[in-house]
């Protein structure tokens, strides 16, 4: 009976041990870089993904309770706002750029387009206090969350303690965000020797190489700095980019290098979503490039590209799409939370 | 076996009262004051020297990587890290350390460095909700003034110095040296009039982003405090 009792035992601690292996929250995939943020300050656990989640997608978070981080950032256009060149938030005030996409956060350095913001964990008060996002402070939020009937539960299980405080918000809020991992397009089949590009898409993969891949890098598909890729300035917006930031006169006009994976899914393009179409993107850096002291010096001379090209390069553009990304069920709406939540 | 359970708990009682005895603490206070005048935030108006009216609302300030110094050697580093002292919360203003530490003199940064500013959300007294923390920009306000003064052209006449940045040429990060002749109680002054006697309110009454003018005001400050 005892010696029955044991090895039933031991099996279950064998396949807890696998079960929790292939459900690591965070894993850096094969040939990636090493992760920028620094995990150690603020370990991963299912409990404060979970609670992340739900600070993702609650509207608690905008003064009046109508805006979530979602709002803008919708998991099915690769967590960014499509169809407004500006995106646009609470009482349906219009900012003045176009969301950002959202994935594979961990590498990123600086965020948001002009990089005024230093690290992932406070990325978010941006938003929360912008008044044409979330007009709210994050000390109001913390006190919602604090007079709620689901968040005190949520931090018990997450911290330990039911207390809310901005810290364990916004870590919580850079939990989930971090699991935002995207890594598993065609592109990345075709790197793991899984399977093979078409004829086309491989003729853009190498003119992508050749032309785009300078600044938007393998793997992650961006360089992570900040350059004047030669748009003609807005004049109804007049945005410097990450001049605003640094006050420094040689950063003038120059934005974020965004990532272009998913890209099929995250239109419209460019900081202010003035492309539409990828094939605009394009015919932009081979016939729209506008001089200026601070243009990439990849750019000077603007790309040459025959329409045939174009449309191979776009071909490989959509190898980047990644479905199991879009609709994987862990970074959807919490539905089973936020329903408890209402019975209750 | 229950006669020495009794004594086991009476030894260790024993102990904590030992332990409480000896873990007695000396407190640091920062203490704001106007020339001579303590500030009081409840009648908090003052003249200067042009006459104009100068009323304190706010004044709140980081103090960080406190040491002991004797001799010029470090002698003593506090490790919580940051404390947010606020004149509206008395107790803010006083910093424990622990007593029998032989020194002469007491360093520390007014304001939060880069280090700090750089590595994410923080709590305690760096927890965002304290209200010192930048938003649309990532940084720790090191230093906030708000108040009322006749001259300033705004609404209501205030003005809101916010000092803050971290990254250069905009660091405004200060550090502070402090002779101690007195350790066994130490009160460090921050004079608000060394601070504002230069300001031309006409022309200046907001500060509220990491610019040169944060680096020089902030250096004001750090030449605002002393120790009788």
């Amino acid at each position: 009976m005892k010696l029955k009792l044991i090895v039933v035992f031991a099996i279950v601690i064998v396949v807890s041990a696998f079960q929790y292996e292939s459900e690591k929250p965070f894993v850096v995939p094969k040939n990636w870089p090493n992760p920028v943020y620094n995990f150690k300050l603020n370990p991963l656990s299912k409990n404060k993904i979970e609670l992340g989640r739900a600070l993702f997608y609650d509207t608690k978070l905008s003064r009046n309770n109508t805006i979530s981080c979602a709002s803008c950032h919708s998991p099915y256009s690769a967590f960014t706002h499509i169809d407004h060149a500006l995106s646009h938030g609470i009482e349906d005030k219009i900012g003045k750029r176009n969301s950002p996409a959202l994935m594979n956060l961990a590498w990123q350095t600086l965020f948001m387009h002009d990089g005024a913001v230093n690290h992932l964990d406070v990325q978010a008060l941006a938003p929360i206090s912008n008044p044409l996002e979330m007009d709210e402070s994050i000390i109001n939020v913390v006190s919602k969350l604090q007079n709620s009937k689901l968040y005190p539960r949520l931090f018990y299980k997450a911290f330990g303690d039911s207390v809310v405080t901005g810290e364990r918000t916004l870590k919580s809020l850079s939990q989930f965000m971090l699991t935002l991992v995207s890594c598993n397009s065609k592109y990345d089949s075709v790197m793991r020797k899984q399977t093979v590009f078409t004829k086309q898409e491989n003729s853009g993969y190498q003119l992508f190489k050749q032309h785009c891949g300078n600044c938007h890098t393998e793997p992650l598909f961006t360089n992570n700095l900040f350059m004047n890729n030669g748009l003609p300035i807005d004049t109804t917006l007049n945005d410097v980019g990450r001049f605003g930031v640094t006050k420094n006169a040689n950063d003038s006009l120059k934005f974020k290098v965004p990532t272009l994976r998913n890209i099929e899914f995250s239109y419209p393009y460019m900081h202010d979503g003035r492309f539409k179409k990828l094939s605009e993107v394009l015919n932009h850096y081979t016939n729209g490039i506008k001089q200026s002291k601070t243009l990439a010096h990849e750019l000077k001379k603007p790309l040459n590209l025959t329409s045939n090209e174009k449309v191979d390069i776009i071909a490989f553009l959509l190898t980047l799409s990644d479905r199991s990304f879009l609709f994987n069920p862990k970074f959807s709406y919490p539905k089973t939370i936020f329903l408890q939540a209402a019975k209750d | 076996m229950k006669g020495k359970l009794v004594k086991v708990f009476v030894f260790m009682m024993f102990l904590c009262e030992f332990a409480n005895s000896q873990s007695n603490t000396e407190s640091i206070t920062f203490n704001p004051t106007f020339a001579d005048k303590q500030i009081n935030l409840a009648d908090s108006s003052f003249y200067l020297r042009d006459s104009s009216n100068f009323q304190i609302e706010v004044l709140k300030f980081y103090i960080s990587k406190l040491q002991l110094l004797k001799n010029g050697k470090v002698v003593f580093t506090e490790k919580h890290g940051a404390f947010l002292i606020d004149i509206s919360k008395p107790l803010s203003c006083k910093i424990n350390i622990a007593k029998y530490i032989d020194f002469d003199a007491i360093q520390f940064n007014l304001g939060i460095d880069s280090t700090i500013n750089v590595s994410g959300a923080m709590g305690g007294d760096l927890d965002p909700t304290k209200g010192m923390y930048w938003t649309w920009q990532s940084g720790y306000i090191n230093f906030k003034l708000e108040g009322k003064n006749n001259l300033c052209k705004t609404r209501n006449h205030e003005f809101q110095f916010h000092l803050g940045g971290y990254v250069s040429p905009f660091n405004s990060l200060q550090t502070v040296k402090l002779p101690v002749k007195n350790k066994s109680k130490v009160v460090i002054d921050l004079d608000v009039k060394k601070i504002i006697e230069n300001i031309d309110f006409k022309k200046q009454h907001s500060i509220m982003s990491p610019t040169s003018d944060a680096v020089c005001f902030s250096a004001l400050v750090a030449k605002a405090f002393s120790i009788n």
